[in-house]
């Protein structure tokens, strides 16, 4: 199904992505050390303003615990603020459609779902939310989640790299994150939206009468140009509407298409070029980037295997190939903003979805598909770099039992939370609530939809459907623990490791495609020994059956 | 060194990010936007006969049969597009209809087309503009049916 | 004999046990007991799960819905191979142990107890009669000819001849003077000594070997502990995936036999290396001890695999620390012939090396003098006679004079050149040693001499002149030859991106001509003794990590700091203490070895981890396809690539998981095939090998099995 012209236009985008993305690393090299720039006289003192009001002492050095203790604490706080303002939003202002009050399970569930950057959404944004709603838990979720995981991911790079004495300061690293990277670019990307014809405006939701007489439709307007902005660039993906980006309001042209195509995957592409500068060794970083979009374009082939064809649940102006592509970027990057229905797909689409959220790390998301990057490195040199007959060592340190242990237990939580929820939901019936059977095509539902928590994705089949308190607490629990186990791990690998002794030379050396390839080998192996009887039976079996329904 | 760990610090940090990110970012965008996009800012919409009809970015509804009619399984529900193809089709009946001319129609249809992919890919038109070409071209056909 | 017997690379003479010996048989069934396969985790797994399926096999009642009792044959079937599968581990252990307790009690032969003679009064008149595991550390010990060596000790008196075979399995004797070391377990062949004994029968390092491959809790290295968490860690996975697996089906009623579960369970756990990982550790010590090298601890052999700089001396390493005659120089008037007999014959009862060889280059030249035959046979026995007597005599008959730097020798002789055996002809006076001792006391020196003698020595040989008759006739050229073979371990050494350091006392021009002879780019010349612990911290600064050798006390700093310490068995106890290996045959060229086997077992290590896990690919398409019996999941057959029934297909990835086991003992116990080649290019092989291999030898291994079933079976 991919023709030439299909084709072409891939390639552009994915090569503006990759030069605005080495071009933006450079920046963030400075944004994350304290080499002192030209920008500092902007933002310099917004940062000072920020650690004066926050008590925060910019120059305490945080070791592992202390940078964990602070993102916790920091997301426990800022979700708990949107789990009220969501509580409470039928008496908040800035209501002009007088959304009504949320219930305790659905603010639960949207509340972690957005602090833990997975964005899954079990209602309709367009009716269920406040204005307030939209603006002061939906896009300051998106920002602060986006913050939190850049600056883990820059903790773990910090502890990998080992030039440092500690993994930084959270509160300084969050503050530059959003001072200097993500308002600022989130602003141009809206002001370009606006201007491409995403909405931006607080005047309330609008009835016209149509061109035909007696029809007549509501334009939803609203701050919606400010929200795309933050949910693509920060990999989020959780949408002003229901219908997320297939909405014309959101996502009004194919042009738009394309440029949040690009925001989604910008920071996860210029990650892997500022850990080869932060390490001095750029080689190091083609290993990085060069494995996850190797990956990223495996998951496309699998999917451009069928040929789908426009039809139900796709938007005209995209077309068939950009809705697959779109599919596969949006789960590749773990954002999981749709531009289509995911049931209108065929089985192998969603199979390379699932593959996406599975690895989480082709690129993955922002942060932190960096950081489950190198946890999958971590393990490959472990496991093969033996061969090399020497004990293994990245970067010049040597991998030790203590390392190993985390990078399993990292690897570990992601079946755990996926396979044993999608157990329970079964052996509880709980699927039926949400107008569910017991064939091959539920099981793919429910599969993805803890697959999608877990992996802090949050595209899913369920939709408003999932509205249940089963599947709200559920899915919110999941998608905290998928959030913050690997981080915790990956920050105590980080931690360990960051004052270790340096070896000066490597028997296997990491920079170089034989290991690339190695790499993307062993990843594909570890994904498919967990998860390929789950697949087999979902989406595979799908497919096999020729798209019916399975069992 | 003083630490910054107590309880405090990530409290106000989240109500530093929440005025920040939630109140400020979207409010100055709102503000330029309205200033200097207004058209786009208030949801790009269209006028017939002087009177606002809505968004030109979603669908309307059409129940008369002379009218082009837009899909409704699509994902989002509001898609505003309909396949040349599909637009060619439905030519067939507003001639049958209306008596318009099937060049007329077909001439309306391409010069309306846009692709999916800019120059290729699958050719597309929009429903609203087809029909608000119709009702100002015929207005003694569409006058009973429109605003 | 050898000329060079200090080098030889002798084994030791360990019979292998026999593979199916009745105690080892016994021993691998001892195992299988639950109180001692708790340890192994994949394995003790791998036995429940054989209970699970044998209470199947017994009474499938017991576990309804996911059994039934047409199946029950074939749960006798997945029973017997399951044990049989965690047998096959337990006898790779008991064949391991089995071989290192044998290299074990070959150790004991020299650690058995015998009778010392402990002097116990002041004056050393008092002796008492003890046994050896009496002794402790400062004992002072009377040691005579015929007597084996209690224990090791000092030479505080005396020097005798040793025959140390026993050790080194090589039957040569070494002379002992005062402040050597002698062996426990090696034996005084002339002469009495006295000695001290400088270690505590207990910690002896024989000792600690013996203690370290007998104990049944041997600690694990670093990096097996590492290998046993990542086995651990797979396990997890897996069995969160089959207990989903389970529940899914009973709940989606997707039809499942718990036995093709189970199947599925124990191919895809890490069984291969879970089997073989603790024989891989115990044979790697017993390797080691086969080459005569004892360990200290298990962690000293994967550092060694992981070095980056080797220290290297020069002498007894690199060359064969000992110089020969390589050329005959003649000066005036005189010819090669003049200066080659008269070499010949001033040096043929002269046992040092240098001499022996200016004897060999004469002859092999053809310069023997003539009139040399009739002297040896009547007189010049009895000449000889005299002067072997003993070292004190040859020195008061010969003149020894140490020149400048403590190299050559001066050595003055006089022969009595007789034709008939009783003229009372005059005696001729044949002077060698270093030339400018040799200018001190000759009467003639050939024009520009120095000059000569400064461009021969150019080369970095040592120059010996040699006169005649008070004349000075030419010049010997002398070499401390490279070692055989030397080179091209250097060069294997380079090639495993290790960095060879050479250090040697001897002058920048020796120095450089023989590092760049054996293609050494880093040399230290004019070394001093602490120079090696400088260079040991320098380069760990450097972040790399050190191996060396050492003997002398001087050593020891360098050898506690370094990464890999061999110390000689010959050497002083304080380098033996600080070092972490030691090498019993004193053979410091055997470096280059340990550094070898240390890659080669990490290597092993890491084959078979990766091979078991390659491996569950291919055992996934085989038993997922067939898992479910359903009829809604029917299509899942089209996955099936093998096309085997679902007995067949489970019972030959069962088999194939079982077999492959005793398969890869052999490259357990011997370790994966080492060629010393650059880390990638290892590295990549052993991917293709044991990676891509691993997933492709099982599809061929089960569908060889299937066939054999099919046909062979009856099934």
């Amino acid at each position: 199904m991919i023709t030439t012209s299909a084709a072409f236009i891939i390639v552009v985008e994915f090569g503006s992505v990759l030069v605005c993305g080495w071009l933006l690393s450079s920046y963030l090299l400075s944004v994350y050390s304290t080499r002192r720039t030209k920008l500092d006289r902007i933002f310099g003192p917004v940062e000072r303003a920020i650690y004066y009001l926050g008590g925060v002492n910019p120059y305490e050095e945080m070791g592992w615990k202390a940078y964990l203790r602070a993102v916790l604490a920091l997301n426990a706080v800022e979700a708990v603020i949107g789990f009220v303002l969501l509580l409470f939003q039928g008496s908040l202002p800035l209501n002009p459609m007088h959304a009504p009050d949320m219930s305790w399970s659905l603010s639960f569930n949207t509340a972690l779902s957005f602090s833990s950057n997975t964005n899954l959404q079990h209602y309709n944004g367009g009716s269920a939310l406040s204005y307030l709603s939209q603006m002061a838990v939906i896009q300051f979720l998106q920002f602060t989640s986006a913050a939190t995981g850049l600056s883990v991911g820059i903790a773990v790079f910090r502890g990998l790299t080992g030039k440092t004495k500690g993994l930084g300061n959270f509160y300084v690293d969050y503050t530059r994150t959003l001072v200097r990277v993500l308002i600022p670019l989130s602003g141009v990307a809206a002001l370009v939206l606006i201007f491409l014809g995403v909405p931006q405006s607080l005047n309330g939701y609008t009835i016209f009468k149509t061109l035909e007489i007696g029809g007549s439709e509501v334009v939803k307007s609203g701050p919606i140009a400010s929200l795309v902005s933050i949910m693509q660039l920060g990999t989020n993906g959780g949408g002003y509407f229901g219908s997320n980006a297939a909405n014309p309001l959101t996502n009004p042209s194919q042009i738009t298409n394309l440029f949040e195509l690009a925001l989604m995957m910008l920071i996860p592409t210029s990650l892997p070029f500022l850990f080869g500068r932060m390490l001095g060794r750029m080689k190091e970083g083609r290993t990085i980037i060069v494995a996850s979009y190797s990956l990223y374009f495996i998951d496309l082939v699998i999917a451009f295997i069928p040929i789908t064809h426009l039809g139900q649940g796709m938007e005209v102006r995209f077309g068939a190939a950009s809705s697959v592509f779109w599919t596969v970027t949006t789960t590749a990057f773990t954002t999981g903003s749709v531009n289509a229905s995911l049931s209108a797909f065929n089985p192998l689409v969603i199979l390379a979805a699932l593959f996406g959220m599975i690895i989480q790390a082709t690129p993955g998301g922002i942060g932190v598909g960096a950081m489950y990057m190198l946890m999958y490195v971590i393990m490959t040199v472990f496991i093969v770099g033996l061969m090399a007959g020497r004990t293994p060592e990245y970067l010049g340190t040597k991998i030790n039992a203590g390392d190993v242990k985390l990078a399993i237990i990292a690897f570990l939580s992601h079946p755990i939370i996926i396979l044993i929820p999608t157990v329970i939901t079964f052996a509880i019936g709980a699927q039926a609530a949400a107008g569910l059977g017991t064939n091959s095509l539920s099981f793919t539902q429910i599969l993805y939809e803890y697959t999608s928590a877990a992996a802090n994705n949050g595209s899913d089949f369920l939709g408003s459907a999932g509205n249940t308190v089963y599947f709200n607490v559920s899915t919110g629990i999941v998608m905290w623990l998928g959030r913050f186990i690997p981080i915790a791990v990956m920050l105590a690998i980080a931690g360990n490791m960051v004052q270790r002794k340096r070896y000066a030379s490597e028997a296997l050396r990491t920079d170089t495609f034989a290991f690339t390839a190695v790499l993307i080998v062993a990843i594909f192996i570890l994904a498919v020994l967990t998860f390929f009887p789950f697949l087999a039976i979902g989406p595979i079996l799908s497919y096999l059956e020729g798209f019916k329904n399975g069992f | 060194m003083k630490k910054s760990n107590s309880l405090s610090v990530p409290i106000r940090i989240a109500l530093i990010s929440l005025v920040a990110c939630g109140l400020l970012f979207p409010g100055v965008v709102t503000g330029i936007a309205q200033l200097a996009m207004p058209v786009q800012a208030n949801g790009s919409l269209i006028s017939f006969n002087n009177t606002t009809i809505g968004s030109s970015l979603i669908a309307q509804e059409f129940n008369y049969s002379g009218f082009f009619h837009p899909r409704n399984d699509s994902a989002s529900g509001l898609d505003p597009d309909i396949t040349v193809q599909n637009a060619t089709l439905q030519a067939a009946r507003i001639h049958n209809v209306t008596g318009i001319s099937i060049a007329y129609l077909d001439g309306i249809i391409k010069e309306n087309t846009k692709y999916t992919l800019f120059f290729f890919g699958t050719a597309y038109v929009n429903v609203l503009d087809l029909n608000i070409n119709l009702a100002e071209h015929y207005p003694s056909i569409y006058d009973r049916y429109t605003l | 004999m050898d000329s060079e017997p200090h080098f030889a690379v002798t084994k030791f003479k360990i019979t292998k046990p026999k593979l199916y010996k009745m105690a080892i048989l016994k021993d691998s069934v001892r195992r299988l007991s639950p109180t001692l396969l708790y340890k192994n985790v994949v394995m003790f797994i791998v036995e429940i799960c054989f209970v699970i399926v044998a209470v199947m096999a017994i009474d499938p009642s017991l576990i309804p819905e996911v059994s039934s009792v047409s199946e029950v044959p074939f749960y006798i079937e997945v029973a017997v191979i399951l044990i049989l599968t965690v047998w096959f581990s337990t006898l790779s252990d008991s064949i391991a142990e089995a071989q290192i307790k044998n290299t074990a009690s070959t150790l004991r032969k020299i650690e058995k107890e015998v009778p010392a003679r402990k002097i116990v009064s002041e004056d050393r008149r008092e002796i008492s009669e003890v046994t050896s595991k009496q002794l402790k550390k400062g004992d002072l010990l009377l040691i005579k000819k015929g007597e084996v060596v209690p224990i090791d000790c000092e030479v505080m008196e005396g020097i005798a001849m040793v025959d140390e075979s026993l050790l080194t399995g090589e039957s040569v004797n070494v002379r002992k003077s005062v402040g050597t070391t002698v062996l426990g377990g090696s034996m005084i062949t002339s002469d009495s000594i006295i000695a001290r004994v400088s270690v505590n029968p207990s910690e002896t390092f024989l000792n600690k070997l013996i203690k370290l491959v007998e104990s049944s809790s041997r600690p694990k290295t670093p990096n097996e502990r590492a290998v046993s968490i990542l086995l651990a860690g797979f396990t997890a996975i897996f069995s969160i995936i089959v207990i989903s697996i389970l529940a899914l089906s009973v709940i989606l009623k997707l039809g499942l036999d718990l036995s093709v579960l189970i199947a599925l369970y124990v191919s895809l756990l890490p069984t291969t290396i879970g089997a073989l990982l603790p024989a891989i550790g115990i044979s790697g010590i017993n390797r080691m001890s086969e080459k005569r090298i004892i360990i200290k601890s298990g962690k000293a052999i994967e550092a060694a695999g992981d070095t980056d700089s080797l220290l290297l001396d020069k002498t007894g390493t690199i060359t064969r620390g000992m110089r020969t005659a390589i050329e005959f120089i003649p000066l005036g008037k005189h010819t090669k012939r003049d200066v080659g007999e008269a070499a010949f014959m001033s040096s043929w009862d002269d046992d040092t090396p240098e001499g022996k060889s200016m004897v060999e280059l004469a002859y092999q030249e053809g310069f023997v003098p003539h009139e040399f035959a009739i002297i040896e046979r009547v007189k010049f026995e009895e000449f000889s006679a005299s002067t072997r007597k003993s070292g004190a005599n040859l020195q008061e008959a010969s003149d020894f004079f140490l020149p400048k730097g403590g190299k050559g020798i001066l050595q003055h002789k006089r022969i009595r050149r007789k034709y008939d055996p009783e003229s009372r002809e005059d005696e001729i006076d044949i002077i060698k040693g270093a030339p400018d001792a040799i200018k001190e006391i000759v009467k003639t020196i050939p024009l520009n001499y120095d000059n000569i003698v400064d461009d021969a020595a150019k080369s970095g040989d040592t120059i010996m002149a040699i006169a005649e008759g008070g004349e000075i006739i030419g010049l010997i050229r002398l070499r401390d030859e490279v070692k055989p073979g030397i080179k091209s371990r250097i060069a294997s050494i380079k090639n495993m991106g290790i960095k060879p350091v050479m250090i040697t006392g001897d002058i920048e021009a020796t120095a450089s001509s023989i590092s760049r002879e054996v293609g050494i780019d880093d040399y230290v010349s004019r070394a001093k003794p602490e120079t090696k612990y400088d260079l040991v911290k320098q380069e760990q600064a450097r972040g790399r990590i050190v191996a060396m050798i050492g003997d002398g006390t001087n050593d020891a700093p360098a050898l506690a700091a370094s990464d890999v310490g061999i110390a000689m068995a010959s050497g002083t106890e304080p380098a033996k203490e600080a070092a972490n290996m030691v090498d019993l045959e004193s053979n410091p060229a055997k470096i280059i070895d340990v550094v070898m086997m240390g890659k080669q077992i990490l290597m092993t290590r890491g084959a078979v981890t990766t091979f078991s896990i390659a491996n569950d690919v291919a055992k996934y398409f085989v038993i997922v396809p067939v898992m479910f019996t359903a009829a809604a999941l029917s299509s899942l057959s089209k996955l099936n690539l093998l096309h085997l029934t679902p007995h067949i297909a489970v019972l030959s990835a069962l088999i194939f998981n079982a077999l492959i086991i005793p398969f890869l003992i052999p490259l357990a116990l011997r370790g994966a095939e080492f060629k010393p080649q650059s880390a990638m290019r290892i590295f990549l092989k052993n991917v293709f090998l044991y990676g891509l291999g691993g997933v492709i030898l099982p599809f061929a291994g089960i569908a060889a099995i299937a066939f054999v079933i099919a046909h062979f079976g009856g099934i």
